[in-house]
């Protein structure tokens, strides 16, 4: 399952993408700034919440499965010294908290994600950044939501075929060359069709973008968001 | 209409194709016209040049000699006319769905051409309602079948209100009832005047349908002719025809639902 926009009439589906993103940057920035348990326990709160309101559950963060390895073996790894005394528990729980932050922005992503259409979120950051890197960026935002699922299905096809034709014996690391030399075969050949696919339907930077409007609704959202921001900017004041 | 005259695209070779790396000739020296209203089926075996022609009809490819035109206009010299009045259905709609739902996809194209946001819903309701999908815009297009899928490709090209609709082998990894569907909206959109390219190796489904059929052998028109004509004609070019079809006086097939097999139906061309 790869993470996208999943209709719905959640109250996060109901909210502008622009508050969305001040949400997600404002959360962003005080997981940064408060590191402490305390912090981290109520920015939790706060991240399930948002996956909550998005209509989203534990099954979205399956998507992140590949991360995971990495924030867990993050500690381990910096608690680990070459002699005595071997392992610094200290040096461990601070990289296990700067882990355990990012999984928390990950959350809050995953529920943006899920509740806000690929074209909203363009015309969100193109309103929010004037002008050519606005357009710019939002395209880049656009292609990369497009572009991802169809590269992950690709690798996941190419694993199967090597595997159907007894692949699976080989060693890691020739497997991995496989499925790797296929993967890029396969990205750019998606990537040329769908660069045509484009072009056929008359592709600009300046299309019709969604209207966009902040509601009664929003207000909340843009307290916590720049509530979050704020909370944030004080700890380094 | 769509004029092509003397159109050649190469692919590859070195370039201003240096002696002895021309490179390989997908096309060589075509000459057709499509007229407004008519549903056209251009037909050969896989590397005969069909798909590279077909592009060429909204400046997907660029020809190396001759030229386009499009309601008159270059499609050189207006790029966007030509692919508003040209729409094309790819043979795999996963390579031309470029958004999680179906209203998004639908809209990607008209809201490119800067319509308003009024004229958009109208026109993605009218796409939408054209392939039998209205109301599923909100459908993921993640969860739909390979026909729904297909439908969906059709609508985001009609969404573009297009004069003339290009679909590169409709029906490609269809079930039957899929391929009755698409092969439905199809005959409607014909009916309601669109003009249709198909591009096939199997004209089983399209032979019913079409006013012309034009084949394609080694980046040449071979056949330029109507169907019962070209149906005698077509299986030296290794394409799928049908063994018999009830042809009326028109030189058109009549009398047999469109796409539905006859009893002498044969597998391929060496069945003739």
């Amino acid at each position: 399952m790869t993470l996208s926009y999943v209709p719905g009439d959640s109250l996060a589906h109901r909210l502008d993408p622009r508050s969305k993103l001040l949400v997600q940057a404002g959360f962003a920035a005080a997981a940064y700034a408060y590191t402490t348990p305390r912090g981290l326990a109520a920015l939790t709160l706060l991240a399930v919440a948002c996956l909550f309101l998005a209509g989203g559950g534990p099954r979205d963060l399956w998507t992140y499965r590949a991360a995971f390895p990495v924030l867990l073996l993050a500690p381990l790894i910096a608690g680990a010294t070459l002699g005595a005394p071997w392992f610094r528990v200290e040096r461990a729980a601070a990289t296990g908290l700067a882990s355990y932050r990012v999984l928390l922005i990950l959350v809050v992503a995953a529920g943006y994600v899920r509740s806000t259409p690929v074209r909203d979120s363009r015309a969100a950051i193109q309103r929010a950044i004037p002008g050519r890197p606005g357009q710019f960026l939002g395209v880049g935002v656009a292609l990369v939501f497009r572009f991802l699922p169809l590269l992950r299905r690709d690798l996941l096809t190419a694993r199967e075929a090597v595997r159907a034709r007894g692949g699976g014996t080989l060693p890691v690391r020739e497997r991995m060359r496989l499925v790797a030399v296929a993967g890029l075969n396969r990205a750019f050949g998606r990537a040329d069709r769908l660069g045509t696919a484009l072009n056929a339907r008359c592709f600009a930077w300046n299309p019709t973008l969604p209207r966009l409007a902040l509601g009664p609704a929003d207000l909340p959202a843009l307290a916590v968001g720049g509530g979050l921001a704020a909370a944030a900017v004080a700890t380094v004041v | 209409m769509i004029e092509a005259d003397g159109v050649t695209c190469r692919f590859g070779g070195a370039a201003g194709g240096a002696e002895g790396d021309a490179g390989v000739v997908a096309v060589d020296d075509v000459t057709l016209s499509v007229a407004d209203g008519e549903f056209l089926v251009v037909a050969g075996a896989n590397g005969s040049g069909k798909t590279t022609l077909v592009r060429s009809f909204n400046g997907l490819v660029t020809p190396d000699a001759g030229t386009v035109s499009v309601n008159g206009t270059p499609v050189s010299d207006d790029l966007v006319a030509a692919r508003s009045a040209v729409g094309m259905v790819f043979q795999d709609p996963r390579d031309q769905l470029v958004a999680a739902t179906v209203g998004a996809d639908v809209a990607f194209g008209p809201e490119n051409l800067g319509c308003s946001h009024a004229e958009i819903d109208r026109r993605v309701e009218d796409a939408l309602a054209a392939v039998n999908m209205a109301g599923r815009g909100d459908d993921r297009i993640a969860g739909l079948s390979g026909g729904e899928r297909e439908r969906v490709a059709i609508a985001g090209a009609l969404a573009m209100e297009p004069d003339h609709l290009v679909l590169d082998e409709p029906f490609t990894g269809l079930d039957e009832p899929a391929r009755r569907s698409v092969l439905d909206r199809l005959r409607e959109l014909h009916a309601a005047g669109t003009s249709v390219i198909a591009v096939t190796h199997d004209l089983r489904d399209v032979l019913g349908l079409a006013d012309r059929v034009v084949g394609l052998s080694a980046g040449r028109v071979a056949v330029d002719d109507a169907p019962r004509a070209a149906a005698e004609k077509l299986p030296g070019l290794d394409v799928r025809v049908p063994a018999s079809f009830d042809f009326g006086e028109t030189g058109g097939p009549t009398g047999r639902e469109p796409g539905e097999p006859s009893e002498h139906e044969t597998g391929g061309p060496t069945d003739q």
